[in-house]
This record gives structure tokens, C-alpha cells and sequence, in this order.
């Protein structure tokens, strides 16, 4: 009830801000949050007065004060094309930031600049989490709620005719004992809450209500819609597939022939990150990780000879000199400091604990990434039908993986999920030779009967389609 | 005498109508004491069942299963490869050629490797020998790879245990004993691989006074002695049983277990399949015997001798082709009919074929004779590509015993053969055995003779091996690795070579010695590749490389009147006894694998154990009884020579009266404890007659029945169907499988066919001469069933035309006529659908879980009988009546007729099984697959200490695109769903129309001979299309209408009724 009740509100004040949102339609500070969300989060701190990755957003209208307004739409935008330009504020600013590369963001509008603008403002004035009027709803109830006080009216004008039919029969039965000349001892309230009927009712609606709950709960145990696990390696989905437009299949090369669309072995990274040595976040501390775990040596560009009988202090050594050397060159300095000795020990010690655990004693051998997406075991899933038969786009499933810094799963994984695409999809009918075989289909198409041709249609909602 | 000459009957119990088994049949499972065996008595007297029992039960439930959803999920780990190497793509299998050996037993296979785990094997289809066939004991090999009690490293005995050890050091500590002067010898079985060979003769050149010594576990040393008299080569001739159209065999058992099984039933069938009615051609096979073999079940006609007579029979045979032959005492049934099977093969002189699988030099020139007499060198009997698939004489073995005995060796070493165990003279190998100073075995597991050595030197799988094989000449093959040795093996070949510090000192030293060895002959003496490498590849590639190498040109050179002089004596005596290997267990080699041990022997249906066959005879009155009145599962004790052991008894149809017969290859006491104490170990009592091993004896007496074995795991009389009852309460004929289905009176319909519950047609059967009238019959019988089945309200033709006429409908065609019931599909089987083994006590409750089975009956003359197999699982009916019943619709039908079973929706009420006219639905009593959290639920197979299939070694071989079924679920055939759904992807991803060769069945690719045909029936071109065409064709058990989607070829025999006169 209470539930219900909430739910109600929200959607009050759902609608309160679709309306203040339309009206508007300009510059907000909620608008600002959502976008500081998908947009700046992950690198400039929330309160916006501590540097994170990028420096603290508090006072940035002031120091590009002295510029033009789009001098600073366009640094938001694209930093590296400005610094490219020689704009004196900016390649200041990429003197103090360098190497850390600001990611270009070409599809912000000056609106969303400007609102982005108002919120560290708004934060900054206000406190965090603050905004003009409190939480915004993270989800939409939508329509769902609009017939809940009918209920409740109902339930009240059934509770008002409950109540007058007691009286009424109450009424009656005093009529009726008077007739016969004896006295009638109505129920008190107390009386009548404990009567059989009523306890009976109670636990005949708990049980049903307390069943309901059980298995709605049940049905989504064992499932793990936005899973999002902390990786061995900090490796990001933006990076690679976002902002360096990777093809998905050129890592999960099983998507198009296997049932498993495959995680990359470590071979497959090094295709890149022979090159690509230090990563634009991490630094050294994550691409050494795939150093160690297939045998490279960054320093002298080779893989290490009978890399599998080092021992731990050799491959201390290697990756230390390693991390050590690239940060004496980026501190331009020719001794580690004391810092510099904490950053190395530091990162030794994640590559350490990132590629060793209970049964893997050795930092050599492959990467153990925590398994996101799992399927029961009865369950037969094919990525290559779905991918190079069925054509459908990996974020079909996956979700805009190419936006996820931490990979999560996107969807339920649920076999309701999985009937109800098999339901929608059309099967690329005319185009396999495959399908020929399905000659009544292919006739009504012809014919006009039929405009399309659903999974469901051939079959793809039967059992043993996944179950064997 | 004969009752029902006519009939069919699947065994004794089914012949005499026996009460108790008709009412087992009728009740819905057999009914026994569930809790029987859980082992706990307390548990039992509870079960009574209380209220206080049951809110335990409960509650304990109700907690176990809040626990267990309150767990956190766990992490589950992803592990990419670090380098992934080209050719693995994970999830996609990966098929490479190789040869599966094991002594003479041989099969060019393909082997089915996942994420590089070999989990299935298929035939060669490229092997000329083959033809992409295979036995149940190649489909069982790579279960062997993951045996668990393998030799995990070299050891070395310290006083009475066995100590781990380098085998840098133990090669060091060996080489020290071997010198110049050193007498080593080696004792091998048949060795099929020339660098094998090579590899022991680098061996004796470096240590002069060694000597290598061949024996085979079950002889046939007598036709290479023959060989080598009468035609002056020491090989087995090249039969061809495709080129006979008259084939006599003395108790040779050429289609299950005699020299090369797979090649000769791939040949024999060609003449026993019918493609065109109306000139309908068979070969007529003749087995002489005396105890119901496969081949023999087989047959048209057999003629039955004691195993005295053997030779006898071959005399007189050779007496009427050859003459001048004197004949000793022999039957005069076998007498008349061997006079019509003389004159029968002079009709079909140099198209005809006489083999013996006696191990008698004598009765091989006498065979070669009369092969010779009828023109048959040079045709049936090749000289050409002879085999080499036997090459043992236990004169060998017998020498070693005897230079033992005289401490005239210093060092033995055993090639992975185990004459402790398969040699009659176990306590005089022994004795001699004592007085070697160094013994070595090169084993895969501590067998009986490893556990007599002191040093071990464990041996690789062949699926891990590299290796050359030459099982016929000219006819080579390779093995190749698929899976890197799992433990610190070595493959014995490179041993030898170690030994002899010949070891080629490269990465994989024995890859180098093979490919320098086919570099020095066969790619030397072939003209198609100019480069070694390209040869090689091609090799490596097929997996076989044929060439002719011309015929050997023999002619005949023997005395057969001082051959007939050496046979078998004659004997006059009750009882003899003789000894047979089983398809399954050979002798013994193959008693380790769970598969073998679990799969029935084809005629006596009967699993893990030997059991003394006894004949059944008509007491005249209205009975069949078995000898001395003993039943199947009677304990009985058998006498040979002195010794007494107690075995169980099975009565077994075609057994010649006065014979009794009991297979090899049992009673092992190895330590692996899959094969520990099942059955009784004959060996000891094979006769060492004429320095020859003789499978016979006559010193032989049985006595009464002593008891009942507890655990008969015979299957002779599980899932039956068709068997005819008499109803308890109106006394009328009824079926009794189906009874328990049948609630009220039926009145009217108690004959007929709809609704009935007699004459089933189960399986159609005719002779050769008859068969036009048989058709005829058939198809008025079918015309007749499908008109009952179209007196239905029912649209099925309508609903047909819009479900099923599009896509695909798949079906399958067993060709009877080509099954020969070898068990080669239901192994195949097992291994691709991950079929749990159960273990003895399992199926003797009728647990065993086999999706395919095949059912033998017998039909026609009781003391002689024909055979039929018919390979019966899931019929895939379109109108299926354990669909209709099922409370939770786990098991329903697919557009692609598909008759679909969903584990995970089942919850076990079985009606299913109860309502399936066939009975090939399987219910997993207990946790089999050893998945469940209580392991009081988990059988053993034989009392190991964890149960089969519980450790990840033998997790390995499991199928991973089928589930692993739990307890509590009905499982069964699925027509191999997963290959369909891997075959149609194929096609699709290729854009492209399904083929037939995408989608094949595992029973279908296993099959030697090509009996299972799989198919989209609506593909108008497809294979299986043009079998459904056969006027032979029935389908079984059509009156019920269940629409199946199996059919079956008529049996046909070409017996030749006058021989039984």
C-alpha cells in the first residue's frame, strides 16, 4: 500500500517536471545533471571542487572568462582540436594536464553546455545532490499509476457499503429479535476482528499475498540485469569500442562462427597494445597487466623467453623497471622519487592481486575476467545465428556497450525476454536460401497473405530450440 | 514341439507365458522396493511413512531451499586462452583423423575435439577398409582416455609399494640392467604399426640377445600357421564376404569380435540388403556352432556341433569338396545338412567363402582346402591386402614361460599386453615370472601383470599418441594426437626407442621417428606427391593412405589327410563347454570402460558380467526349460577340470543341447574397480591343447541350482514390447505391456486393432523364397491399419499439410535387413548425448538408461531360431501419446516433428514413460550424472569410492552442447537434436539449402553398416526419401496411430529350410 502510495507521488511529480521541462525547454539544472552524468562523471569529480582525472569544474565560467562563450563550448567539445589550433587558454591548460586527453564529446548542443554549466553551479551554491526541485525521478512511472486512485476510491466506496450493510443487518437482527421477543447482542468491533471469518480471511490474504511476493521474487533470483562486476583490468568498453570505434567483432571474433561470441585472448590485445603502451586513463597500470600475463617485455619490445619459469621476483623487476621508467619520463625526472616508488608498488601490487587468485598462484597465464553475461546451463544460446543469420546488432542484447566504462549487463537474460524478441523479429527471409524450404510461407508472401515472416513462424519458440 | 512355429518371442519367459513376468509386464515400472540398496536400514523400517516423517522431510526441504536461494550468486570466471591458437575457435568442434588401436583391434576414426578435448569419435569415411564404419568398442575408446585409475607416471616397486619416479631415472636405472649379453624379452600383442615395429627393432640391434615375443589375447595363430604352410605366408588372407554369395563359418565370429569385425560386416551387408523386390538377391550365410554367436544370430541357417565336433564338421565339409579326408564322429543332423551346404557352395564355387574361427592348425589347412578346392583363392580369399591384424602365437608366449621357468632371462618386458590375466597358464607364468631379474611393463593401468613387475612404464591413450598403423597390406593409417598427454605418459614405442638411446632428440621424438619412417617407405614407394611434406600433410589429413602393392601370387601347397589327423579329438561326453568373446569386452583389454560394461551383449542382452549360457529345450508337454531346470539368474556351480566356481545362468535360445558356453574377458582383478569382480574369469580353463589355446573344455560338469544372483543385470525383459498375456479376470489374450493402461472392459474391441491390446505389430519378417507373398501381406496389413487409423474425426491430414509440409520433418529408416545388432549405435550414442552409466544393481532394477536400445527376438524353429535386432528409440510420433498425458507440458511436439522433452519443465510424474507404446523413455531414478547436493542419491557403478562421472577427469568426455540431466527427469532419444541444430545453422550461415550430410545421427555415423538412415522427409531428393520408397518398409506398431516417424525395413532371411530336415 504504502508502495502504491509512493508510487503515486512519484508519478505526481513526474508529471510536474514533464510539464516545467516543456515549458521551459531552455538551459536547467536538472537537464545539466543528467547530462554531467552521462557526459563529465567520469572524470571530474561530483562535487566539483576536488580534481579527479580532469581538474574540478567549480569556477570554470570564471577562467574562460576573458574568452568568448563558444571559445569554451568548443574546448568542452573538442579539447585536442583547440590545443591543435594553439588557443592560448587551452594549450595552457593541456600544459598542465598532459597526457590526459579530455574525450571529445562533438554531439553536446550549447544547451546542454549551458545547463551542464548551471548544475556545477547549482552544486557548488547548493551542495551536492542538490538540485532546483529535489531528486529527479530515475525512472518513469508513466501511465501505470494513473489508475491507481481509482482503486482506491473503489476499495473506499466498498469499505463505506461494508460498513453501512453491517449496520443495516446489524439493524435488522434487532428488528427481527424484537419480533420474536428476544434481545439481540450485536458484535462489538473487537469481537467481530476476531470471529473465525475474519482471522480466516486475514491469513487466506497474507498467504496469497505472501505467495505473490514469493514467487514474483523467486522468478528473479539467479537473474542479474545490470551486473557490473570490477573487472581484473580496468578495461573499458568507451575507450575501445566508443571513442576508438573498435569493431566488436574484432576482439569477440567467435560472435560470427560460435556459439560464444569469445573474450579476446591476451594475443589478440597485444595486437594493439604493442603500440598503444600506456592507456589514457590508467597510465601504465592496467595495459602492464596484459604485459604480464602473456610474457612482454615494454621496455625492450619482446616477448620474454621461457616466460612461464620466471619467478615472481624476475617478473617484479621487468614491470617495475617498466612503470618506473615511464613515470620518471612523464615527471621528467632522472631518479624515482618517493612517490614515484609508491606509484610503482603500487601498480605491482594491482597486477599482482589482478592476475593471481586461490587456484591461480602464478601472475603468468591467461586473465580471469569476471563472467558478466551467464546462461543456466540448460540453456543453449548461439551467437552465431543471431549475429551473422539473424543479423541483429550486438547492442541489441548488450546495450550501448560502446558507452560503458564498466561493462553491465543490459539485459535480463530472461527466457520472457528471449520469447518476446522471438515473437517480434522478423527473420531475414528472403534473402537466405536457407528458408526456401519453408515453401507455404514463401507462397503466401507472394500471394499477399503475409507480410512478414516471425521467428515464432518457424518455429523459434519451441523447446527444443535452446533447451537440450 | 513346435508350439508356435510362427511366432516371435524375445526369450524363455516370453515363450512360456510366465505369470510373474507377464505381471511385472503389466504393472506400469517394475515394481521394487525403492529404497532397496540405499544401504540404510533405519531409513527403511522408517519409510512406513508417518506424519512427524513427513513435516521433516518438509521442513528439512523448505530450509535446504531457503538456504540455497539466500546464497549470493557465485562469481563465475571467464579464462580466455593467453595465445589462442588458429585452428580452435571455442565452441565449434574440431574433427581430426586418426586410428583407433588397441593389439589387432582396429578403426580409422575421426575424432570430435572441443576447446581440445576429444569427446566423441566417428568412422573414417575415407578408409577403404571401413567405410566410415565403427565398432562399440572404438565409440567407447575416448571414455578410456579419461579413465581414472590410469597410470599417472613411471613408478618403480619398493618392496611392496610402488614408488613415484623420473623417467630420466628410471630410463637410466633400466639402460644400466640392459647390455649386450642382457637376455631381454619382450611380450607384446599384435603390434599393427610398422614404426612400432621399427622402434623394437632398433631395440634387439642395440641389445642382441633380446628377442621379441608376440601373442594375442584371443589366438588365431592357427591360420597363420596354416597360411604359412599351405600357401607360404604367415598372414590372415583378405576375405571378402562382399564377393560370397554362399558364406559357411565354423564358429568364426566374423561380424562381431573375429579378426576385423567393422571391415567384414561393412562387406558382408552389401548382399544382404534388398533394393529391388521382385528380383530380391541374398547371400546365404551358413554358421556352423554350437553356441548362439552375433554372427551366428545372424545367420540363415545354423548347424549345430559341440565344440568336439568342430572339427569333425570341417572334415567332413573338406571330405565332400576336397575328399580324401577320414571323418570322426559327428552329429548326423550336422551330417545331412553339411551334405546340402557342400553341394550348395560346389553351385557357387569361386563365389562362395569357408572360414573358421578354430585355433586349430588342422582345421585351418583343412579350411584353406577347401577354399582352395571351390576356387576361391584369389576372390574370397585375397592374397593381396592380407591383414595383419592378428599376428600372435602362443607358441611365443609359451617359449617365454618355458626359458623363464629355466631362468633363461634377465629382463622381461611386457608391451602393453597382460598375460597374467588372458593366458590359461596363469601359476606357471607366474612361477617363471619369479625368476626374472627385471620386470617392466609398459601399461596404461596397473593391471594383473603390472602388479607382478617392478618397474612401470605407463603408456600414452592413442588419442594422445603419434603412431602408423598397417592393418592390411598396403592399407596404412595414421594416428595423430588431439589432446596433449594428460600425465607423465610415454608412448611405448619411444621407450623402446630410449632404451635403446635411439631417441630422435627433437621436441616430440617419436612424430620425427614415424615421419622418417613413412619418409624411408611409403612416401618412397608412391609416385602421386613429389614433396614429403605435401605427402605427409595429405596422410595426416585423411588419416589414411592406401596402395596396392600387388598380389602376393599364392597357390595352394597342403596335405589335408595329415591335417584332418590333427583336429580336435572327438569326445563322448554330456557336457562341453566353450568360451567366446563378447563385442564388448574382448578378452579382458576393454573390462575398464563403463561404456563396454554397461552396453548389453547383443544376443544375451545381458551387462556387466559373464553368464553361463544354457540351452532351453520343449519339455514336451508345454514348457521350455532351461538345462538341469535352471532359470535365468540362477547361481549355479560349473566344474572344469577340477576347479569349481559358481556363475550365474542365462538361458539362451539356440544353445546346442549338451553345450553350455561362457564369455571371456570377465572375473578381471585389476585394481581400476570398474572392472573388479564382475563376472568369472575363464581363462584358466581355455585349453592349452596342441601348444595351441583351445577356447573349449571338455572336463566339465555343472550341478543344481545353488542360489539366486541378487543383481541380474540382464535386459533381456525391460522395456518389452508386444508381450501376450491372459487376463486375470476374463482369462482373454492381452498384451501386457499395455495393461496397466486399460482400466475398464472394452467389451467388443478385445481382437482387432484399434483399441486393442493384442497382435501388435511390432516387426515384419519373411523368407527370401516368400518374399513377394510377405509383401503382399504387409502391405494389406498396412493398407488395413491405415484404414482404421483414418476413422477419426480428426483432420490429421489437414493439420499435417499446414504444420508439417514446409521445412523440415525429420524421420529415420532402419534397414533390418543391415542391422546386425553389433551395439556400435548404442555406445555412439551414450558418448554423444551423455547418457549416465548406472552400474550392475541399477540395471538389474530396470534403471539402465540407454536412449537406444536394440531389442532381439527370435523367431521361427525354437531349438534354432533366427534373429531379428531392431534398434528401437524415440519414434518421434507425430500424434504422441506421451505428449497428450503430460501434466506440465514438458515433452510436446515441433514444427519439425520433433517429439521434444524439456528437462528443466519435467517434474518427474512419468506418465510419459507409462504412456509410450515403445518404452524408450528413460526416468533418472537417481543422481546418475552425480549433480545433486546428497550423495546418498549417487550410485556407484562397482563400490569406488566416488561415484562414476563425479571427477572433473571424467566430466571431460561429456558432450557440452546436450545437458546433463538430474535426478527426478524423463529423458530420451532426441534424434539428436543438437547435431540438427548445428546442421541447419551450417546451412543457413552458408545461405544455402540444407544437405543431407549436414545433419547425421550419432547412431547413424557409428553404424558399420549403414543400417540408420536420417533424413528431412521433405526433401524429395534427400537419402532418406529414396529408402521410404522400399516396398519392405513398416512402420512399428502403426494400428495404435501415433503417426511415427521411424520406419523399418521388413527382415528378411534367406534360410534355407531343408538344411533342418
Amino acid at each position: 500500500m504504502i508502495y502504491n502510495h509512493l508510487k503515486l507521488k512519484a508519478f505526481l511529480t513526474c508529471l510536474l517536471f514533464t510539464f516545467s521541462v516543456a515549458i521551459i525547454a531552455q538551459p536547467s539544472v536538472d537537464v545539466g545533471k543528467a547530462a554531467f552524468k552521462n557526459y563529465c562523471a567520469q572524470c571530474h569529480a561530483k562535487d566539483m571542487k576536488s580534481d579527479a582525472t580532469g581538474p574540478a569544474l567549480m569556477g570554470a565560467e570564471e577562467r574562460w572568462a576573458d574568452y568568448p562563450r563558444e571559445d569554451l563550448y568548443a574546448w568542452i567539445r573538442n579539447s585536442q582540436k583547440m590545443i591543435a589550433a594553439g588557443h592560448p587558454r587551452a594549450v595552457e591548460l593541456w600544459a598542465e594536464y598532459k597526457p590526459t586527453i579530455m574525450t571529445a564529446m562533438d554531439n553536446l548542443t550549447d544547451d546542454e553546455i549551458e545547463s551542464v554549466l548551471l548544475y556545477v553551479n547549482d552544486v557548488v551554491v547548493n551542495g551536492t545532490g542538490g538540485g532546483g526541485g529535489g531528486e529527479l525521478p530515475t525512472e518513469s512511472v508513466g501511465v501505470q499509476g494513473s489508475n491507481t486512485w481509482m482503486y482506491w476510491l473503489l476499495l473506499a466506496v466498498l469499505a463505506v457499503l461494508a460498513l453501512i450493510l453491517t449496520r443495516v443487518i446489524g439493524s435488522l437482527n434487532k428488528i427481527a429479535a424484537a419480533k420474536e421477543g428476544t434481545t439481540y447482542e450485536g458484535k462489538t468491533l473487537l469481537e467481530t476482528l476476531t470471529s473465525k471469518g475474519v482471522v480466516s480471511f486475514v491469513i487466506f490474504a497474507l498467504v496469497v499475498l505472501g505467495g505473490y511476493t514469493t514467487v514474483n521474487n523467486a522468478v528473479g533470483l539467479g537473474r542479474q540485469q545490470g551486473y557490473a562486476p570490477e573487472q581484473p583490468i580496468k578495461f573499458s568498453h568507451e575507450t575501445h569500442a566508443g571513442i576508438n570505434q573498435i569493431d566488436c567483432q574484432y576482439c569477440h571474433d567467435g560472435a560470427r562462427r560460435s556459439k560464444h561470441a569469445v573474450i579476446p585472448a591476451a594475443n589478440t590485445c597485444m595486437n594493439c597494445h604493442k603500440a598503444i603502451k600506456e592507456g589514457s586513463e590508467y597510465g601504465t597500470a592496467e595495459i602492464t597487466k596484459i604485459y604480464a600475463s602473456i610474457g612482454y617485455d615494454p621496455t625492450a619490445n619482446s616477448y620474454i623467453e621461457n616466460y612461464e619459469d620466471k619467478s615472481e621476483e624476475e617478473l617484479q623487476a621487468i614491470y617495475s623497471k617498466w612503470i618506473g621508467d615511464r613515470y620518471m619520463k612523464a615527471e621528467g625526472i632522472d631518479e624515482l622519487d618517493k612517490e614515484g616508488k609508491r606509484v610503482v608498488a603500487e601498480q605491482w601490487d594491482g597486477i599482482v592481486s589482478s592476475l593471481t587468485n586461490d587456484q591461480k598462484k602464478k601472475i603468468q597465464g591467461p586473465i580471469e575476467w569476471v563472467r558478466i553475461h551467464n546462461l543456466p546451463d540448460h540453456v543453449y544460446f548461439n551467437h552465431a545465428q543471431h549475429v551473422t543469420v539473424g543479423k541483429l546488432e550486438c547492442q541489441q542484447c548488450h546495450g550501448k556497450v560502446e558507452e560503458m566504462k564498466v561493462l553491465e549487463q543490459f539485459s535480463p537474460l530472461s527466457m520472457g525476454w528471449c520469447v518476446n524478441c522471438h515473437r517480434q523479429t522478423e527473420v531475414q527471409f528472403g534473402d537466405n536460401e536457407y528458408y526456401q524450404s519453408y515453401v507455404k510461407y514463401h507462397d503466401e508472401i507472394q500471394k499477399g497473405e503475409r507480410d512478414k515472416v516471425t521467428v515464432e513462424d518457424i518455429g523459434g519458440l519451441e523447446c527444443q530450440k535452446c533447451h537440450y | 514341439m513346435n508350439k508356435k512355429q510362427s511366432q516371435v518371442w524375445i526369450g524363455e519367459k516370453d515363450l512360456n507365458g510366465d505369470q510373474d513376468f507377464i505381471k511385472e509386464q503389466q504393472s506400469e515400472f517394475v515394481e521394487l522396493p525403492i529404497v532397496e540398496g540405499l544401504g540404510n536400514e533405519e531409513l527403511v523400517e522408517n519409510l512406513g511413512g508417518n506424519r512427524r516423517d513427513f513435516l521433516r522431510f518438509l521442513g528439512f526441504g523448505i530450509g535446504a531451499a531457503t538456504v540455497a536461494a539466500s546464497c549470493d550468486t557465485p562469481i563465475k570466471r571467464a579464462i580466455p586462452y593467453v595465445v589462442k591458437p588458429d585452428e580452435i575457435v571455442p565452441g565449434v568442434a574440431n574433427y581430426y583423423a586418426s586410428t583407433y588401436v588397441n593389439g589387432g583391434d582396429f578403426c580409422p576414426v575421426l575424432v570430435k575435439t572441443r576447446e581440445g578435448r576429444p569427446i566423441k569419435i566417428e568412422g573414417n569415411a575415407s578408409s577403404m577398409m571401413t567405410k566410415g564404419g565403427t565398432s562399440a568398442r572404438a565409440q567407447a575408446s575416448v571414455l578410456s582416455l579419461y579413465d581414472t585409475n590410469r597410470l599417472q607416471g613411471p613408478k618403480k616397486k619398493d618392496g611392496d609399494a610402488w614408488i613415484d619416479v623420473k623417467w630420466n631415472d628410471l630410463d637410466k636405472e633400466l639402460m644400466s640392467k640392459f647390455g649386450a649379453e642382457t637376455r631381454i624379452r619382450v611380450l607384446t600383442n599384435t603390434v599393427l604399426s610398422p614404426s612400432a615395429k621399427a622402434a623394437m627393432n632398433t631395440f634387439v640391434a642395440k641389445y642382441p640377445e633380446a628377442k621379441i615375443y608376440t601373442y594375442d589375447p584371443v589366438s588365431s595363430a592357427a591360420i597363420l600357421d596354416a597360411c604359412e604352410q599351405n600357401f607360404g605366408h604367415r598372414v590372415i588372407p583378405d576375405y571378402r564376404f562382399d564377393k560370397a554369395e554362399v558364406i559357411v563359418s565354423f564358429n568364426a565370429d566374423f561380424l562381431g569380435t573375429w579378426i576385423s569385425p567393422v571391415e567384414y560386416a561393412q562387406q558382408y551387408v552389401k548382399n544382404r540388403k534388398i533394393d529391388n523386390v521382385d528380383h530380391a538377391k541374398m547371400s546365404r550365410h551358413i554358421q556352423v556352432e554350437n553356441h548362439m554367436s552375433l554372427t551366428g544370430s545372424n545367420a540363415d541357417n545354423r548347424i549345430l556341433v559341440k565344440p568336439s565336433e568342430q572339427g569333425a564338421a570341417i572334415a567332413y565339409l573338406a571330405n565332400k569338396i576336397v575328399g580324401g579326408v577320414s571323418v570322426k564322429k559327428l552329429n548326423d543332423q550336422a551330417k545331412k545338412a553339411l551334405d546340402k551346404v557342400a553341394s550348395e557352395l560346389k553351385n557357387a564355387a569361386g563365389k562362395s567363402l569357408v572360414v573358421s574361427g578354430s585355433n586349430n592348425t588342422g582345421e585351418q589347412i583343412l579350411i584353406n582346402a577347401i577354399n582352395n578346392a571351390l576356387g576361391n583363392i584369389g576372390t574370397t580369399v585375397g592374397f593381396n591386402a592380407v591383414s595383419y591384424q592378428r599376428q600372435g602365437d602362443e607358441n611365443d608366449f609359451n617359449d617365454l614361460v618355458k626359458e623363464m621357468k629355466q631362468g633363461a632371462v634377465d629382463v622381461v618386458i611386457f608391451n602393453q599386453c597382460n598375460p597374467a590375466y588372458d593366458t590359461p597358464s596363469k601359476a606357471l607364468f607366474e612361477e617363471g615370472l619369479a625368476k626374472v631379474g627385471t620386470k617392466v611393463s609398459m601399461c596404461y593401468s596397473v593391471d594383473e601383470t603390472a602388479t607382478l613387475c617392478d618397474y612401470l612404464a605407463p603408456v600414452h591413450h592413442y588419442l594422445e599418441s603419434w603412431g602408423d598403423v598397417e592393418a592390411k597390406r598396403g592399407h596404412y593409417g595414421l594416428i595423430q594426437p588431439v589432446i596433449s598427454p594428460l600425465f607423465d605418459t610415454r608412448q611405448a614405442a619411444l621407450s623402446m626407442l630410449s632404451w635403446s638411446g635411439a631417441a630422435p632428440q627433437t621436441e616430440q621424438p617419436y612424430l620425427s621417428f614415424v615421419k622418417q619412417q613413412w619418409k624411408d617407405s611409403a612416401f618412397a614407394s608412391q609416385s602421386t606427391y613429389a614433396t614429403f611434406n605435401g605427402f605427409w600433410d595429405a596422410a595426416l589429413h585423411d588419416g589414411v593412405f592406401h596402395m596396392d602393392k600387388g598380389d602376393l601370387g599364392v597357390s595352394f601347397n597342403g596335405n589335408v589327410a595329415d591335417a584332418a589327423a590333427n583336429i580336435t579329438p572327438s569326445f563322448n561326453g554330456e557336457l562341453e563347454i566353450n568360451f567366446f568373446e563378447t563385442v564388448n569386452m574382448g578378452n579382458g583389454q576393454f573390462a575398464n570402460n563403463p561404456w563396454l560394461q554397461e552396453m548389453p551383449d547383443p544376443v544375451g542382452r545381458t551387462s556387466w558380467g559373464n553368464y553361463l549360457a544354457v540351452p532351453v529345450a520343449f519339455d514336451g508337454v508345454r514348457k521350455f526349460v532351461g538345462m538341469n531346470d535352471l532359470k535365468d539368474g540362477d547361481l549355479v556351480e560349473l566344474t572344469i577340470g577340477g576347479t569349481t566356481i559358481t556363475v550365474p545362468v542365462l538361458q539362451q535360445f539356440g544353445q546346442m543341447p549338451g553345450t553350455v558356453s561362457l564369455a571371456l574377458g570377465y572375473g578381471r582383478e585389476s585394481v581400476s574397480p570398474t572392472s573388479k569382480g564382475i563376472g568369472v574369469n575363464v581363462n584358466p580353463f581355455v585349453h592349452p591343447n596342441l601348444r595351441k589355446f583351445q577356447y573349449l573344455n571338455f572336463e566339465v560338469s555343472i550341478g543344481k541350482k545353488v542360489g539366486k544372483v541378487d543383481d541380474f543385470a540382464c535386459v533381456q525383459y525391460h522395456h518389452t514390447i508386444g508381450v501376450e498375456g491372459q487376463d486375470k479376470e476374463t482369462g482373454e489374450t492381452i498384451n501386457a505391456d499395455e495393461a496397466a493402461l486399460v482400466f475398464f472392459n472394452y467389451g467388443m474391441v478385445k481382437q482387432g486393432y484399434q483399441g486393442s491390446l493384442t497382435e501388435r505389430s511390432i516387426m515384419f519378417n519373411s523368407s527370401l523364397d516368400e518374399l513377394k507373398e510377405s509383401v503382399e501381406h504387409l502391405h494389406e496389413k498396412r493398407h488395413e491399419y491405415q484404414h482404421l487409423n483414418e476413422q477419426t474425426l480428426y483432420p490429421y491430414e489437414e493439420y499435417k499439410e499446414n504444420r508439417y509440409d514446409q521445412g523440415h520433418h525429420w524421420g529415420m529408416h532402419v534397414d533390418l535387413n543391415a542391422c546386425i545388432g553389433c551395439g556400435a549405435c548404442t555406445v555412439s550414442c551414450m558418448a554423444e548425448n551423455n547418457i549416465p552409466v548406472v552400474g550392475k544393481e541399477e540395471v538389474s532394477r530396470h534403471h539402465e538408461m540407454t536412449w537406444l536400445r536394440i531389442d532381439r527376438y527370435y523367431y521361427g524353429d525354437h531349438e534354432n531360431p533366427n534373429v531379428v535386432y531392431q534398434p528401437m528409440m524415440c519414434q518421434h510420433c507425430d500424434n504422441a501419446p506421451c505428449e497428450n498425458v503430460c501434466p506440465v507440458n514438458a515433452t510436446n511436439h515441433s514444427a519439425e516433428g520433433l517429439n521434444q522433452m524439456a528437462y528443466n519443465r519435467c517434474v518427474g510424474t512419468r506418465y510419459c514413460a507409462n504412456n509410450c507404446p515403445y518404452k524408450v523413455r528413460r526416468f533418472n531414478w537417481l543422481d546418475y550424472t552425480t549433480a545433486d547436493l546428497f550423495p546418498a542419491n549417487q550410485p556407484t557403478l562397482n563400490g569406488e569410492e566416488i561415484p562414476f562421472g563425479a571427477d572433473n577427469l571424467t566430466r571431460m568426455v561429456l558432450n557440452p552442447d546436450v545437458t546433463v540431466r538430474s535426478r527426478g527427469v524423463i529423458e530420451k532419444c532426441s534424434f539428436c537434436v543438437q547435431r540438427i541444430q548445428e546442421g541447419k545453422l551450417t546451412a543457413k550461415k552458408e545461405g544455402r539449402r540444407l544437405r543431407d550430410h549436414d545433419v547425421k545421427t550419432a547412431c547413424q555415423t557409428a553404424c558399420p553398416t549403414g543400417a540408420i538412415t536420417f533424413g528431412d522427409t521433405n526433401n524429395p531428393k534427400g537419402e532418406l526419401a529414396k529408402k521410404l520408397k522400399s516396398p519392405l518398409n513398416f512402420v512399428s506398431l502403426e494400428e495404435v496411430n501415433v503417426k511415427s516417424s521411424v520406419t523399418y525395413t521388413m527382415k528378411v532371411n534367406n534360410r534355407n529350410e531343408s538344411l533342418d530336415a
